[in-house]
């Protein structure tokens, strides 16, 4: 019994429960106590347009043909496009008023993604499905389909995020595509160019996460650790293989509340798991390979700066765009292939970025990040080096509306290739892109 | 000589303890406030409960802590501003600070018991009351406005 008082002392000393905000563990998915509706609706919708310059490839087996990277996802068949980025609906609350121990979450996309367009097109596919259960002191447990942790740019709230376009090595390989082959097979009819098998991953998994956060002082600390099946969401696993997260982090608190608190973060993740392919490396049959990430980063918001820096690792499952960088599924100008999605099963990446913002008047914040994947390090020929700067400005209707716009300065190579190779000729195409996108939060 | 009070005399100061004693409790601690405030929670909406706290936190911020006395009295679903694991129990805890009183509906403690299946812990600045609605009826009686945000 004195061991039972002195935890719940304990806990009340770490000020459990009242971490709440801020905190995108504990804001998605889990309510504040005594105080959350039973349902709430709530959503949000992003229209945006986006437009490159439509640069054709310039050498190569697809020389002349649209090139992917000037091509605007997740369709590909268009330069410069209006579209509805996500739409999203979804309830959340504890359903049973009088137990804050319970909390659900569900969350549905109709937007036009990778969510609903890989594996099936023009689906309204589930992003969110979680219980939070909040009886163990320092031990909440969230089971079903949610945001596992990870990056920064992975874990924070879509609606939040101050930019239209993920940084390339967070779109390239934590964003996953879920594929059947690595594409070395040659793709000599349309069925074959190696389609991702299912949503986009989205930064989700099913599976089960302990986790909460506490606080000291000025300081809150979160932990959590997940067990999923590192199959994308919407479907059960393939194989018998779990993905294995863990995620800490440490913020001082200046103050406020939200989404958007007042705080300096330093925060560290780390995931692992296998994925199963059915053809690889030239050989058709079941191989496994590992899928490692991690990364190490911080977030700094205060008054009118904010600011965040992240480096992240990947081993293993290497994302490795399309061949010659045509768009998937076109045939080459031999008419001998089609091309196809590609992995690099057996390698590494790692880049970074940091974002600086600036808010010159109360409604208006000016942003600018840089950003660089190191893609395909472990071979001199493979490696390509993709680096952004992107300029940006937010302006706030209120708290619920904004718009953002998007300039885009965007270079890829080729270093271990001279600058003559096909592969930098291609990449002397890449375009700029500008992107403008509305949000509404309702 | 010492001087004895007669029973009368007594008897007079006997009543005049009671009936200061009366009025420092209805009063709370605030012998020299000059409003006197109900506020009434019974809603399920969140947003409520905080709206409540803000209108009494506005309420000493105009009048200043001596001058305004304020009771909130919380019944029906709106009793879940006065469970222990309230999120604005830090509020409730500041609130209470400044001599603001709480009381919590005993007819509805006993319909979340029956829905519960355990009695629902209540935070420690609540008093409970026999029936919420009855409390207000009392204090508005005594003089006090009722405000429902």
């Amino acid at each position: 019994m004195k061991k039972i008082t002195a935890a719940m002392a304990l806990t009340a000393s770490l000020g459990m429960g009242e971490a709440h905000a801020a905190n995108w563990l504990m804001l998605q998915g889990t309510e504040p106590a005594g105080s959350a509706p039973r349902a709430k609706v709530w959503g949000f919708i992003q229209p945006e347009y986006q437009s490159t310059g439509g640069t054709r490839l310039k050498a190569g087996p697809w020389k002349g043909q649209d090139a992917v990277f000037n091509t605007i996802g997740p369709d590909l068949d268009s330069d410069s496009t209006f579209q509805l980025r996500r739409a999203r609906i979804g309830v959340r609350g504890t359903g049973f008023g009088l137990d804050s121990g319970v909390n659900y979450f569900i969350l549905a996309e109709l937007g036009n993604n990778g969510i609903t367009k890989f594996g099936g097109s023009g689906a309204v596919k589930l992003t969110d499905a979680s219980i939070t259960l909040n009886y163990i002191p320092h031990a909440r447990i969230r089971i079903g389909q949610f945001k596992y942790p990870g990056s920064e740019e992975g874990l924070m709230a879509i609606h939040v995020f101050n930019y239209i376009n993920f940084t390339n090595i967070t779109n390239q390989q934590l964003l996953e595509r879920f594929f059947d082959e690595d594409g070395s097979r040659t793709a000599t009819t349309e069925d074959q160019i190696n389609e991702p098998n299912g949503s986009i991953g989205a930064f989700r998994d099913i599976g089960i996460q302990v986790f909460d956060s506490f606080t000291t002082d000025r300081w809150e600390h979160s932990y959590a650790f997940m067990v999923g099946n590192g199959n994308g969401i919407n479907r059960s696993d393939n194989d018998g293989n779990k993905d294995y997260y863990l995620y800490w982090s440490s913020e001082l608190v200046f103050g406020g509340k939200g989404p958007r608190r007042e705080g300096w973060k330093l925060f560290a993740w780390y995931q692992d798991g296998k994925r199963t392919l059915e053809y690889a490396n030239g050989k058709s049959g079941e191989q496994e390979f590992d899928r490692t990430r991690w990364g190490l980063g911080t977030t700094y918001l205060k008054g009118k700066w904010r600011g965040s820096a992240e480096y992240i690792k990947a081993k293993g499952m290497i994302f490795n765009g399309t061949d010659g960088a045509a768009t998937p599924g076109s045939l080459n100008n031999a008419g001998t292939a089609y091309a196809s999605w590609n992995l690099l099963p057996e390698d590494q990446a790692d880049g970074w970025y940091l974002d600086l913002g600036y808010r010159v008047l109360p409604k208006l914040e000016l942003d600018i990040r840089y950003d660089i994947e190191h893609r395909g390090t472990d071979t001199d020929k493979n490696q390509r080096d993709l680096q952004t700067w992107t300029l940006g400005a937010q302006w706030f209707f209120n708290k619920k509306a904004r718009v953002i716009a998007n300039y885009e300065i965007r270079d890829i190579e080729a270093p271990g290739l001279p600058s003559s190779a096909v592969p930098n000729q291609i990449l002397d195409g890449v375009d700029n892109r500008f992107s403008v996108q509305l949000l509404a939060i309702f | 000589m010492p001087i004895r009070p007669s029973p009368a005399t007594l008897l007079l100061s006997l009543l005049l303890l009671l009936v200061s004693n009366g009025w420092a409790e209805e009063n709370g601690n605030k012998p020299f406030a000059e409003k006197h405030v109900v506020l009434q929670i019974s809603d399920p909406n969140p947003f409520k409960q905080t709206l409540v706290l803000n209108v009494a936190s506005n309420l000493i911020k105009h009048y200043g802590q001596d001058q305004v006395d304020i009771e909130i009295v919380a019944f029906g679903p709106g009793l879940r501003l006065l469970l222990a694991d309230n999120t604005n129990r830090s509020r409730i805890e500041g609130l209470a600070g400044q001599g603001v009183r709480f009381s919590a509906c005993s007819n509805t403690i006993r319909a979340f018991t029956r829905k519960l299946g355990k009695e629902p812990e209540l935070n420690p600045h609540a008093v409970r009351v026999s029936a919420g609605v009855v409390r207000i009826i009392d204090l508005v009686s005594q003089g006090y406005f009722l405000i429902k945000p």
